[in-house]
């Protein structure tokens, strides 16, 4: 080791963020240039690079039709890290869970008429399953995502969803105990797999979870499919709900919202990078004209058979609404 | 009436498998991915975790933990430690980042794979919990070194190891990505969750705890010890689907996962952990040895729980025990002697008291590797540093992609294991590398190890520079004696009589 040149410098942060003149967040020190996956485009794992795995993840990740000259400089506008994550959501949770202690001590649900219950029975248990599907949606895109900030925002997405999931569950329970007679904990299934108002969004998400390339599974999840799933559920039936005296559902679905509305923010600042590149725009345009008329279905079948037909005409537009703000529409 | 309690709702919780119309069973869960074979889905539905959390737990829970693991940090701080710490532990700390920050983020890939493929609806969602887990540990024991990046350049690799062809990385990926990146959902739970996480992590997790809390890093002992307790909660994932696939008539399938994969963990940790545990750390810090801990961690409990479950001890068990006194001390020897090869500084650990703890721990160490470490210590003595120093290239293993070692001097045992396949020769460190290699030639054939493509000539120019040119190490990463030979002078006095 004779004549070696000048040994490196000791550094402020990584080499990686060396070159940047402000001084690296939190955020920027745990959650930049972290998939090693992504260092060799040929050989995504350390194995027989003909390995069906390897090819899996050049096909739908390194080959995919959306293009960047470098995914890793996303950044999450909430720029949130598991630890922050956590205070956020443990708030939250206070939160929620003060609803359901308050509305419970009250009475709620012997307040609430029958009918209702009974429509949420159909209409809002029920989404248990859908909740589900986009937890898992949000875990393969995660996996499959070409930085690991993009990750970072799926993995916390799914977790949200599993949150939502939790809360459908707990009311549930608590409503079965108000209308023991009306199937509540087992008819949920029954009513995912036949009910006309659900087959709609059942149909998108199943078809949704076999995109293997992890742009159009974005695309499918966060540019459609939730915005959707977010339209109908959080704000049709919440007014609904409003309308019938249960405020509780209403409460609980603008708690799920600010949820929402960060997946919304994230997705939204992906776009916006991604249409910097030219051939992406296209792509991304045509993407959702192919899958919004599905979600169209969707909504509409939903608050159709919800007798809020017009309502659903509403959330439709909406849902374009999100979509043209992001250029995604004319 | 007021809250529910979590086991009035739990249950709704994780039943939400569906059948699904719009497309197929088997399109939706793609063998590749998931991996029932052939199970039926309400044979995974009976799927129940030991521990069970739900997500209002699981953010109260953590946030508290890093609340705790944070505050230690940012309380002693200013103590600097870390600039009156022992070299050797300082790169006991260099080596553990960098091996294990972002593969510890890529984990939660693995989670996602169970979370997203999974057949059993409660896997799925104790996998969203461990993505979140591992998410954590990545991100966690990047923030912790991060602060030492203005004291060397070596500390930078605890995010940039894992991208580079440093030989170790190499290693570690060819083992993490086997284990846990390219296999189906049911294959992770065993592999990852249970083989590796429920034994292995314990002793890189828990051994190191102890000696950093003897060594007086009070900060990196309340980290690990704090990421253990996710991992001892995640790790419960794999028992139950063991379960099912014995139940389903799959016990012997689920027997050869864990058998190859509990030997490529062990080989790894014997690089790993093993010259950390006996070697770096501080003598007057050292708990247990690393066989002491091995035989705590993994014989002890590992074994009870593979009888708990009705499986078998792996089929090498006494070639295992046997290796528990070879093959670290190889390991090690071989990383301080090819130490410009590593990002962080190898200590040698071969004072005359080092050695004499090291009889004690593993009898006969004297007659065999202690005889490599006369030479070493007489070279450096006559101020030979040159012979010290790689001029050659070792024989890399196969399979563990670490060079093949065995016992010296007396108990003379190295040996090259061969394999011709499909016209290519192979080389590996034992018999059951070999067997690894052969239970599924197609994950492997194809890869080459550093060595492999020396020779091929993919690294240029042919040499110890070019090879470091490679594996991205320049001068101020690349690794020295932590303790610039000091222990050799003191050796000088014991064993010049020789």
């Amino acid at each position: 080791m004779s004549a070696a040149p000048e040994p490196l410098k000791p550094l402020k942060t990584w080499s990686h963020l060396a070159d940047r003149r402000k001084r690296p967040s939190e955020y920027d020190i745990v959650s930049t240039r972290l998939h090693y996956r992504r260092r060799d485009p040929n050989a995504p794992w350390e194995l027989d690079p003909n390995l069906p795995m390897n090819d899996w993840y050049r096909k739908y990740c390194n080959e995919s039709p959306l293009k960047h000259p470098d995914w890793d400089l996303f950044q999450d506008p909430d720029q949130l890290v598991y630890r922050t994550y956590n205070i956020l959501q443990d708030g939250q949770e206070a939160y929620v869970g003060g609803l359901f202690d308050q509305f419970s001590d009250r009475g709620h649900d012997e307040m609430i008429s029958r009918e209702w219950i009974a429509t949420l029975a159909s209409f809002f248990a029920p989404a248990r399953y859908l909740y589900h599907g986009l937890q898992m949606g949000s875990a393969y895109v995660a996996q499959m995502a070409p930085a690991s900030t993009i990750t970072a925002c799926l993995y916390l997405q799914s977790a949200d969803s599993l949150r939502w999931v939790t809360h459908t569950a707990y009311r549930t329970v608590e409503l079965s105990k108000a209308q023991p007679d009306l199937g509540f904990g087992k008819d949920e299934r029954k009513h995912w797999e036949n009910d006309p108002q659900w087959q709609g969004f059942r149909r998108l998400l199943e078809e949704g979870l076999i995109v293997w390339d992890w742009a159009e599974a974005f695309v499918v999840f966060n540019l459609v499919l939730k915005p959707a799933v977010e339209e109908a559920l959080l704000g049709v039936l919440a007014d609904a709900a409003r309308s019938n005296g249960d405020t509780l559902y209403s409460l609980l679905s603008q708690a799920q919202m600010r949820d929402a509305e960060r997946h919304r923010r994230w997705a939204s600042r992906l776009v916006e990078m991604a249409m910097t590149v030219e051939s992406n725009k296209d792509w991304l345009r045509a993407r959702v004209a192919d899958w919004t008329p599905r979600a169209e279905v969707a909504i509409a079948d939903y608050c159709k058979a919800l007798g809020e037909a017009e309502a659903g005409a509403r959330a439709i537009e909406r849902m374009h609404a999100f979509q043209r703000g992001l250029g995604l529409r004319d | 009436m007021s809250k529910l309690a979590s086991n009035e709702y739990y249950d709704l919780v994780r039943t939400t498998n569906w059948t699904p119309r719009y497309v197929d069973e088997a399109e939706l869960f793609p063998e590749m991915m998931s991996g029932a074979r052939g199970i039926p889905a309400e044979a995974w539905e009976t799927f129940d975790e030991p521990y069970k959390v739900t997500y209002s737990d699981y953010v109260a829970t953590q946030r508290e933990k890093d609340a705790g693991a944070y505050s230690v940090k940012a309380a002693l701080e200013r103590a600097n430690y870390i600039d009156s710490a022992d070299p050797g532990w300082v790169s006991t700390l260099q080596a553990h980042y960098g091996a294990l920050a972002v593969a510890e983020f890529a984990a939660a890939t693995a989670e996602a794979r169970m979370a997203r493929f999974s057949r059993a609806p409660g896997n799925r969602n104790m996998a969203t919990f461990g993505m979140l887990d591992e998410m954590r540990h990545g991100q966690i024991q990047l923030f912790f070194p991060h602060e030492h990046t203005k004291r060397s350049r070596q500390w930078d690799w605890a995010h940039k190891a894992m991208h580079t062809n440093e030989w170790a990385a190499v290693a570690a990926r060819h083992m993490f990505d086997d284990m846990m990146f390219t296999r189906d959902s049911v294959s992770v739970a065993i592999m990852l969750t249970f083989a590796f996480e429920t034994g292995f992590t314990n002793m890189q997790f828990l051994g190191l705890a102890a000696d950093a809390a003897e060594a007086g890093d009070h900060t990196f002992a309340s980290l690990i010890s704090s990421i253990q307790t996710d991992e001892s909660r995640h790790a419960q994932q794999g028992g139950p689907v063991l379960k099912i696939l014995i139940e389903n008539g799959k016990k012997d399938e689920a027997q050869k996962m864990i058998d190859v994969i509990f030997w490529r963990a062990w080989k790894l940790f014997s690089v790993l952990t093993g010259p950390i545990l006996d070697y770096y750390t501080p003598l007057e810090h050292r708990k247990q040895s690393f066989k002491e801990f091995m035989q705590e961690w993994i014989i002890g409990q590992f074994e009870r729980q593979l009888n708990d479950l009705g499986l078998d001890l792996p089929w090498y068990w006494d070639e295992f025990v046997r290796a528990l006194d070879e093959t670290h001390h190889g390991m090690h020897m071989g990383v301080w002697f090819w130490r410009p090869t590593v990002w962080w500084n190898p200590a040698a650990g071969a004072s005359p008291e080092e050695r004499e703890w090291l009889e004690s721990k593993y009898p006969g160490w004297n007659a065999t590797f202690g005889r490599c470490w006369d030479v070493i210590t007489e070279n450096l003595q006559k101020g030979r540093e040159e012979l010290t120093l790689p001029e050659t290239l070792p024989t890399i293993c196969n399979m563990c992609n670490l060079p093949v070692v065995g016992t010296p001097g007396d108990g003379w045992n190295v040996k090259d294991y061969q394999l011709v396949h499909e016209g290519r020769l192979y080389h590996f460190g034992s018999e059951v590398d070999r067997w690894c290699f052969e239970q599924d030639p197609a994950r492997y054939q194809g890869h080459m190890s550093v060595v492999d493509r020396f020779l091929a000539g993919e690294i240029q120019p042919q040499n110890l520079a070019g090879a470091l040119l490679y594996m991205s190490l320049n001068p101020g990463e690349i690794g020295v004696d932590a303790h610039n030979y000091a222990w050799a002078g003191v050796g000088k006095q014991s064993h010049a009589a020789e």
